[in-house]
């Protein structure tokens, strides 16, 4: 009666196999929906930003004017529309900025004289904004050299850029491995949230507790079938990264497995403790829901760094396992770290598996108690 | 109003807020959570490890390295002299490395030749970009120190319009009031059904003397109010804590929330009908949250969706939401705007608000 059995633990497993087994929607979504959705936003994600809409107001209609507008055309990031009331467009999003050209611009430029134009902005999505302050040094130069004729300016500091792991900078190959950790992550949750709380509302739990198994047998026989079910997509995904997105895969196989089952592990006890806790399954999804979708998506690194953060979410964010997986999966995806480098990233996500764990399982026991 | 009706109506918000436990989620929660990541996103890059070599006694190169740790978007990075500068960003200990010219910076710079090297990791493609372009605004402005830099004849005057400060937050706060809002109503409404159903009180709402419509109006109608009273509270929460303006008409703003209100509640509801189990519903739920969330232009701009799959985003309700919330906050509301989003809105209200009735009749039968 007494101490860990795998038998028992193996029996509650088995029962946990047929409960997804009876249910191919759920099993079919479990394997499915991860290759899904990184494929498919793994090819729609694009942060590159290009075709900026610029309205102008050439109310010079010089020549000068007519090149300067070549020249924002010919960058290759602008579009330029031609528009009687630019601030109009910009009100109504139909264009992200506007230029006005004043009379006399054509005739200042031609006598040789400094000649200004008006850039007006959409600043209220700030990084489009600073993207495209970005560009008018270039137009700049670009203009200086063709409208008044000027050499290239002389530089006595020039930086030559190189980068590492990713020379065509593409975003795909950041975002894949990206995508696959905040989906994985997400579905383990949601997959183990109900189990527990399901019980105790159908009242079976009562049933299965004045049987002789254990809660860690219950906790183990319920983790495990689901691990193995997450690990399925995860190859799934690993497979549509490489042969769809030619994402590298610069370092071991070994230790991403390893990456892998701790972090599964982390996400499905933290499914569980919310399942055991909340008892009930419409509280277990808003708690799962909230605990895991945005936080995942927002916090974890995925897309906003977490260096960038102020200091204390910094810390904050360290209890999310994502953020941990985040920084190991683009890491042996991308630039091949080994076990030297993500020593603290696997330390961290076995410490939140263990504690997730131990959550679950303490909670269980004392609502256990007569 | 059928008093069977209003009664129905009652029963459901006091079921649902019945629960201590419901109600900290329902209202508490949204408002944490606007405050965290209001707080905590930011889409500026700051705190890039910057480590840079240079041969000792070469004093520009220190007087550069200042500029740009001054800069605040650089910190130094630690690392031993003579160690391997692709080992440093391999180990992730550094995001950048500048090594300086052999002969000393200030020297080469004199004769127009400082190239200076940049190592970037970019496995993070968008940081390694704007990492790039801080280092060249950095020792654009250094340059000036060796010989004036020379005047451009064309100048822009730049004028900023509806954030002139290009402050973050005023950006992300409407995007992710609009991701709770959103959240709050599906996560209501995708279980109710299906929660009856499993625990068989549905057959006892059958029997009430009450149409099928009226039915299905006393299962929404109250999730309908609770989501307006989610999105009050949030919009309050940001107006007040992070001074997002409210430029265009208060009307503007509740007509899109309700509109859009409609929206979700009749997806979540469908989503019950369909639903035969609590898991399947969750599951249900989140298949609609996750893609309803990326496609919704708060963390990407959505039209650089390649052509083949932006038609997605044209079906994503809370793209046209988010839409709305920033035009009307930030903008002041342009009616054109605000008339084609609410009509694309309400059009997939009504689109939703059938097809929950007809499953929900189906299921009835």
């Amino acid at each position: 009666m007494n101490g860990f059995s795998l038998h028992r633990a193996w029996a509650i497993a088995r029962k946990e196999v047929m409960h997804v087994l009876r249910d191919p929607f759920t099993l079919a979504l479990a394997l499915g929906l991860p290759v899904m959705l990184v494929t498919f936003f793994g090819y729609a994600i694009d942060f590159e930003v290009r075709d900026i809409k610029v309205a102008v107001a050439d109310r010079d209609n010089g020549p000068a004017a007519r090149r300067l507008k070549e020249i924002f055309s010919a960058s290759g990031y602008f579009q330029v529309l031609e528009a009687a009331d630019p601030v109009g467009m910009l009100d109504s999003r139909r264009a992200d900025a506007a230029l006005f050209i004043e009379p006399g611009f054509s005739r200042d430029a031609q006598g040789g004289r400094p000649a200004r134009a008006q850039f007006v902005l959409d600043g209220s999505d700030n990084s489009k904004g600073a993207v495209m302050m970005a560009y008018l040094p270039g137009i700049q130069r670009a203009a200086a050299a063709r409208i008044y004729g000027l050499e290239p300016a002389f530089a006595p500091l020039s930086v030559e850029t190189r980068f590492l792991f990713n020379p065509e900078l593409s975003s795909r190959w950041f975002m894949v491995p990206g995508l696959a950790v905040i989906i994985i992550g997400l579905l383990a949750i949601l997959l183990t949230a109900m189990t527990v709380a399901r019980e105790w509302e159908n009242g079976s739990m009562e049933l299965l507790l004045s049987t002789p198994v254990r809660p860690l047998e219950i906790i183990i026989g319920k983790l495990a079938p689901y691990g193995l079910l997450v690990l399925t997509g995860v190859f799934f995904v690993y497979l549509s990264a490489r042969l769809v997105f030619g994402v590298p895969f610069e370092g071991s196989h070994l230790l991403f497995l390893l990456a892998c089952l701790l972090f599964i592990t982390a996400a499905l006890s933290q499914g569980l403790f919310i399942s055991v806790a909340a008892r009930q399954q419409q509280v277990a999804m808003q708690v799962a829901i909230i605990s895991g979708l945005l936080p995942s998506m927002l916090l974890s690194g995925f897309i906003f760094p977490v260096e960038s953060m102020p200091a204390f979410f910094q810390y904050f964010t360290m209890i999310l396992p994502p953020r941990w997986f985040m920084v190991a999966a683009r890491g042996i995806f991308l630039k091949g770290s080994g076990l030297a480098e993500l020593a603290v990233p696997l330390a961290a996500l076995a410490a939140l598996s263990l504690l997730l764990l131990a959550l679950a399982l303490k909670k269980f026991k004392t609502d256990l108690e007569p | 109003m059928n008093p069977t009706l209003k009664a129905f109506i009652k029963k459901e918000l006091v079921q649902t807020l019945r629960d201590t436990r419901m109600r900290v989620l329902l209202f508490g929660a949204p408002i944490l959570q606007l405050t965290i990541f209001g707080l905590a996103l930011s889409t500026e890059i700051k705190n890039i490890k910057l480590a840079v070599f240079s041969q000792p006694g070469d004093t520009a190169a220190v007087r550069l390295a200042e500029d740009f740790y001054s800069s605040g978007w650089f910190k130094p990075s630690v690392f031993r002299p003579g160690e391997d500068p692709f080992e440093l960003i391999g180990s992730g200990r550094a995001d950048a490395v500048l090594i300086m010219p052999a002969g000393g910076l200030g020297r080469a710079a004199g004769r127009a030749e400082g190239r200076m090297q940049l190592l970037v990791d970019a496995s993070n493609a968008t940081k390694a970009r704007v990492v790039e372009a801080y280092a060249r605004t950095i020792t654009a402005r250094a340059a000036a120190a060796y010989g004036p830099a020379p005047e451009q004849p064309l100048s822009f005057d730049v004028r900023v319009l509806y954030n002139p400060a290009m402050e973050s937050s005023l950006f992300l706060v409407p995007g992710v009031m609009g991701m709770l809002v959103c959240l709050v109503t599906i996560i209501l409404t995708a279980m109710s059904l299906t929660r009856e159903r499993e625990l068989g009180t549905f057959e006892t709402i059958v029997s009430a003397p009450l149409s099928d419509a009226e039915i299905l109006l006393g299962k929404t109608l109250p999730f309908v109010l609770l989501g307006l009273v989610v999105f009050s509270l949030v919009l309050t929460a940001a107006h007040l804590i992070f001074g997002v303006p409210v430029r265009g008409p208060l009307w503007q703003l509740f007509l899109a929330a309700f509109v859009f209100v409609v929206t979700t509640v009749s997806v979540g509801t469908s989503i019950s009908t369909l639903a035969k189990n609590q898991q399947q519903a969750m599951l249900g739920g989140f298949m609609f949250l996750f893609p309803a969330i990326l496609m919704s232009g708060i963390m990407y701009p959505v039209e650089n969706m390649p052509a083949a799959v932006i038609g997605a985003a044209y079906l994503d309700p809370l793209m046209y939401f988010m839409r709305l919330l920033r035009s009307i906050m930030l903008k002041g509301g342009d009616l054109q705007v605000f008339w084609t989003n609410v009509g694309a809105l309400a059009l997939m209200a009504v689109f939703a608000a059938g097809l929950a009735y007809n499953r929900f009749k189906q299921t009835l039968d």
